[in-house]
């Protein structure tokens, strides 16, 4: 027993490791891939189908079985069969080469954007995963979704009646609410307005625009508008944008007699021994942290100054209220304030 | 509880609705509003009650105190120190009392007790399961534990007292953020310095789900006082003896800080590790309140830290050791064939010990010892006496006075440990599942089979991997 | 509104002593519940351990108690339970981490809830204490830290404070023991109806939320005549709160 040789020893235990690795590694590990094979992908496929239907009946699209299976990443024979299923189910009838949703067609479909939508709040509102990943995460969750998961869902949430872009989250049963507002692209020099829905699709535009740091909730003044390009101040800072992106992002116009804060800081920025004034929290922050901030006193007024330096530089700590509360440098830069 | 008639549920179902219609007019400025409104009606009220007799306040001490704790080139260095001198306190506070209390305990006290069962003409049975098993059991618990925590506590009571943990966790923070968890993990880890099952329970302090699973799931890696005493023996016993004594204390106290601190490595790794796999997610908010100082009352502390922590984790320590001692006990008189249970399981694990650079004993020890990490030393002792067949003790199962430290070195010795035995048993002792009352505290806690089967299970696997790859490159080296 | 005026003689260790009993753990058969609210590391376990003779861990960190504890005392031969619970910065969140104490404030049904703040951060503290005020009827402000005001030369005035509040006011040092005998001595008036609060209602919210408060508090009245807190439940209706929404259906708060 006592004779053996430690090389082998770590090369079994090494070609084990890498093994095991293979198998398990996130995502791509064996085990995951044959674990997902094996789960029924048709419900999926159906879904993703009436979805499909029921944003292109909304934009008064007709689509065919071809276009369907153009625009669906799943093997053409897949999806035939699946249609072939919903329509012995009802779920969508096909006149010549339409396909078109039945009234239980699309109340189902209905049910799966409710999921989502009801998923992307969620994370938006207790999960800290970057906006980017919402669409692609709810696009998988809306899937496991029951309708009463959906509904426990959405009363944990408060019941919201937009999720994070803005668009309409339908009742459990299947109302829906009408955005109302004006493309920014639209907009004349000078109006004040907030941002209400910022549209995901298409993907690329969608990204730019978070890229750019705007949010739904926002509230934007024009200041400048030729035929290349819109610029607007938000929260302390200026947006110039294409008129396509500016397209995509709708607000609505506020009252005249609000007052539009202009030189807004970061309290990210404010330096050792200088003090300033909070004029709010930028709409990024939401949910349970934003009411956090507001509970530790970071209410619009209060007077703010720094406190204390980290050795590693990050987080810092605030005196407000008459007490020094630490935040890390991404919900700072979430404050606006304006500097004394 | 009230009786609604079917008007009533109407009524209810109405305002609920309505209560929905208007959240969406009011919009979602709602919470900011209320919430400056509040503040708005505190302020007048501030205004007309309080007020500041004379501008320069007395803040400024501690001020000058946080600059330092805090500052660039002091902040680490200090939370370093302090941290060995709580050790180095401890370690070298507790090493007489231990002495006496053994002395008394298993000298003294034992023999007596011996005698008295013949003289009462006890059958050998029950003087063996009840003096040699759970007396022994809970005197050598008493001896090696109660000293090393009746300083440990205490003098983690008093910093905490003044405010020094919030520092601790403003300070760290940063690497906590970079390994995708909550800086208010510092604090609960340092919870866990005294109990895991505390440390797993403070963990609700994190208010963000995620965050919290990482820290229930780490805590295990903060060593709890169950752990420290076994740490300082060995170390004591066995790296303290590489060095002339005059230089053993630092050596071992090294040795000791050198394994929490690489606990608290273990925390960030997994913690990363986590955060990029299972519990894949941004950061999400950290705030911490950083309260002023506030000097302990120092006799006070630490009459109550002693009166409530020290004893009631004796207790519990010695609640857990009376059943093991007659484990023990039992397993190594029960006989399978020809040889008792205890030997046969030892025998059997010896060979995975081995690889492990661990032995049969030890594996069997932590086995024994689920219940309470407390134990494992006792254990080993009576299970290395029963492999080796040394003639001290008075039977199977019984574990033999042990008088001083190097008469416990002479022993593991003998049963052929050597300096990677103890430098892996430490490890170990870091790196392995969490005892039952943990366990059963993070089920309470996460409410999920799943989470506390991880958190049980990795800490051992990645003890078995870690004291693996120790023992095959210090064999490869030597 | 009934201010307590200063005993005169409240450094004397006779004081009240032969109407005091502290029972500890011993929480059997006792005629009020009093809990102890307030924002963390105000020294709500200090003030119980003070009050009830236990050992409840203490520490100068938000976040120490994180369960909620229970004692009790005995003054005038009357039994106090008293519910020490984990500090709470607003009732207004849906934060699990401060859901022990949420719901014991709104749910519990104490007879007397003591709020302790810290005397030198008064305002921020309030944020609570308005919150608290909102709900019940029935409470004292325990103002704490008073050593530690005193040595920041804040001046408070309990009067005015208290007449703003509508509540009684007693400053306390609790870790010395001071204001205690004043504080217990509060908390059983108030238990027996001797004193009668008139709660601060909360003045600057907006106007439109104002009106959908009456508009909802008038509704609820209507199924629940004799709740004092209407105004409350229908704040957190409008927040969405599921909870309430939950007890609004059976009618638990009644
Ligand atoms: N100087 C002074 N310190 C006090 C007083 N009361 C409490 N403390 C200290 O304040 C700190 C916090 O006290 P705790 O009783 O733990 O506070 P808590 O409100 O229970 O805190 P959480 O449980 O975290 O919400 C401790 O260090 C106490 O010793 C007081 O009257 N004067
Ligand atoms: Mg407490």
């Amino acid at each position: 027993m006592n004779t053996y040789n430690p090389i082998t020893a770590l090369a079994v235990f090494f070609a084990l490791s890498i093994l095991a690795f293979l198998f398990f590694r996130p995502y791509r590990g064996w085990f995951w891939l044959i674990r997902n094979s094996s789960v029924s992908n048709d419900k999926i496929v159906v879904e993703d189908v009436l979805k499909l239907l029921y944003h292109n009946e909304n934009a008064d699209k007709h689509l065919n079985i071809n276009d369907i299976i153009r625009t669906l990443k799943y093997n053409d024979r897949t999806i035939l069969e699946c249609i072939n299923k919903m329509s012995d189910h009802e779920l969508i009838s096909i006149q010549g080469d339409n396909v078109k949703l039945t009234q239980s067609g699309s109340d189902y479909a209905l049910r799966i954007v409710r999921a989502h939508r009801l998923w992307e709040k969620f994370l938006a509102e207790k999960t800290g995963f970057k906006e980017a990943e919402w669409h692609e995460r709810a696009e998988r969750m809306e899937h496991e979704l029951s309708k009463v998961d959906a509904d426990n869902l959405s009363s944990q949430l408060g019941n919201p009646q937009f999720d994070p872009h803005g668009d309409p989250i339908p009742t459990n049963t299947g109302k829906i609410a009408k955005i109302k507002g004006i493309p920014v692209s639209e907009l004349p020099i000078g109006t004040i307005g907030r941002i209400v829905h910022i549209k995901d699709k298409p993907e690329i535009i969608y990204k730019q625009i978070l890229a750019e740091n705007i949010h739904i909730g926002s509230v934007i003044r024009i200041m400048e508008k030729t035929s290349a390009r819109i610029e607007f101040h938000s929260e302390g800072e200026a947006f110039v944008l294409a008129p396509i992106m500016a397209g995509n992002i709708t607000v609505s116009v506020l009252e005249k007699d609000v007052v539009f804060e202009e030189n807004l800081a970061r309290l990210s920025i404010l330096k050792e021994n200088e003090t300033a004034k909070i004029i709010g929290i930028s709409k990024e922050i939401r949910g349970d942290s934003r009411r956090r901030l507001l509970d530790l006193g970071f209410v619009k007024g209060a007077e703010v100054q720094i406190d204390l330096m980290n050795p590693l530089g990050d987080p810092k700590a605030f005196l407000i209220k008459g007490t020094s509360i630490a935040l890390r440098k991404n919900q700072a830069s979430k404050i606006l304030i304006q500097k004394d | 509880m009230f009786n609604h008639t079917l008007m009533d549920t109407k009524k209810i179902d109405h305002i609920i609705s309505l209560s929905n219609d208007l959240r969406w007019q009011i919009g979602d400025e709602f919470h900011d509003n209320l919430a400056e409104g509040i503040y708005a009606d505190a302020a007048e009220i501030v205004k007309d009650s309080v007020h500041k007799k004379d501008e320069k306040g007395t803040f400024r001490i501690d001020a000058k105190i946080d600059k330092i704790i805090t500052s660039r080139i002091w902040g680490f260095p200090l939370m370093f120190l302090i941290l060995a001198f709580v050790l180095w306190l401890t370690i070298v506070g507790a090493n007489y009392p231990s002495a006496m209390l053994s002395g008394l305990l298993l000298d003294t006290v034992h023999p007596a007790l011996k005698g008295f069962a013949a003289a009462i003409g006890m059958p050998w049975w029950l003087d063996g399961f009840l003096i040699d098993g759970v007396y022994l059991a809970v005197a050598w618990v008493i001896a090696v534990m109660l000293p090393p925590m009746a300083i440990f506590f205490p003098l983690f009571t008093l910093l905490e007292d003044f405010g020094y943990l919030p520092r601790v966790a403003f300070n760290l923070d940063h690497l906590f953020k970079l390994s995708g968890a909550h800086g208010k993990q510092a604090l609960t880890m340092s919870m866990g310095f005294g109990c895991n099952a505390a440390g797993i329970v403070a963990t609700r302090i994190i208010d963000s789900p995620r965050e919290r699973l990482i820290a229930i799931i780490t805590n295990n890696f903060s060593l709890c006082n169950g752990r420290w005493p076994t740490q300082i023996l060995i170390a004591t016993i066995f790296v303290g003896a590489l060095v002339p004594a005059s230089y053993s204390g630092v050596l071992s106290l090294a040795a000791v800080i050198a394994i929490a601190v690489l606990g608290m490595v273990f925390m960030f790794l997994v913690s990363w590790g986590l955060s990029k796999t299972v519990l894949k997610g941004e950061v999400s908010t950290f705030n911490l309140e950083l309260p002023p100082y506030r000097p302990p009352r120092f006799w006070k502390t630490i009459y109550t830290s002693i009166i409530d922590r020290t004893l009631i984790v004796l207790w519990r320590a010695i609640v857990f050791a009376a059943p093991a001692g007659a484990v023990i006990w039992l397993i190594s008189n029960i006989y399978l064939g020809d040889a008792s249970l205890a030997a046969w399981l030892i025998d059997s694990l010896d060979g995975f010990g081995f690889l492990l650079g661990l032995n049969g004993v030890i594996l069997v020890a932590y086995i024994v010892a689920i219940p309470a990490n407390e134990i494992v030393i006792p254990t080993i002792l009576m299970l290395t006496v029963l492999v080796t067949g040394i003639s001290a003790g008075e039977g199977a199962g019984v574990m033999f006075e042990l008088d001083s430290v190097s008469a416990t070195g002479d022993i593991l010795r003998a049963g052929g440990w050597t300096l990677l035995t103890a430098i892996n048993l430490m490890l170990f002792s870091l790196l392995h599942n969490p005892c039952s009352t943990t366990i059963y505290t993070i089920y309470k806690e996460t409410k999920s089979l799943k989470w506390t089967l991880v958190a049980s299970i990795l800490p051992v696997i990645m003890g078995f991997v870690v004291t693996f790859l120790v023992a095959q490159i210090w064999r490869l080296w030597s | 509104m009934e201010v307590k005026p200063k005993s005169a003689c409240e450094t004397c260790a006779q004081f009240n002593a032969d109407g005091l009993k502290k029972l500890g753990v011993n929480t059997t058969d006792f005629d009020y519940v009093v809990a102890l609210a307030g924002n963390p590391n105000t020294g709500k376990s200090t003030v119980f351990n003070a009050m009830t003779g236990l050992r409840q861990h203490t520490g100068n960190w938000p976040g120490k108690t994180v369960t909620r504890a229970e004692g009790a005392f005995e003054y005038n031969r009357q039994k106090f339970k008293l519910v020490d619970l984990p500090g709470t910065y607003s009732l207004l969140s849906t934060s699990e981490d401060e859901e022990v104490a949420r719901n014991f404030i709104l749910f519990g049904k104490p007879s007397v809830t003591v709020i302790v703040v810290d005397a030198s951060r008064l305002e921020r503290n309030l944020n609570l204490v308005l919150q608290i005020l909102e709900i019940t009827n029935n409470a004292v402000l325990c103002l704490n830290l008073m050593d530690e005001a005193e040595r920041n030369n804040l001046e408070i005035d309990t009067r005015t404070l208290a007449r703003d509040l509508g509540i009684p006011v007693v400053p306390t040092s609790a870790r010395y023991n001071r204001g205690i005998p004043e504080l217990i001595q509060t908390v059983s008036e108030l238990a027996n109806g001797k004193i009668v609060c008139k709660p601060h209602r909360i003045k600057n919210i907006p106007k439109n939320i104002e009106q959908a408060l009456e508009k909802l508090s008038a509704e609820i009245k209507q199924v629940y005549p004799d709740i004092p807190n209407s105004r409350w439940i229908a704040l957190r209706l409008l927040e969405g709160d599921k909870n309430i929404i939950e007890t609004l259906k059976t009618g638990e708060f009644v």
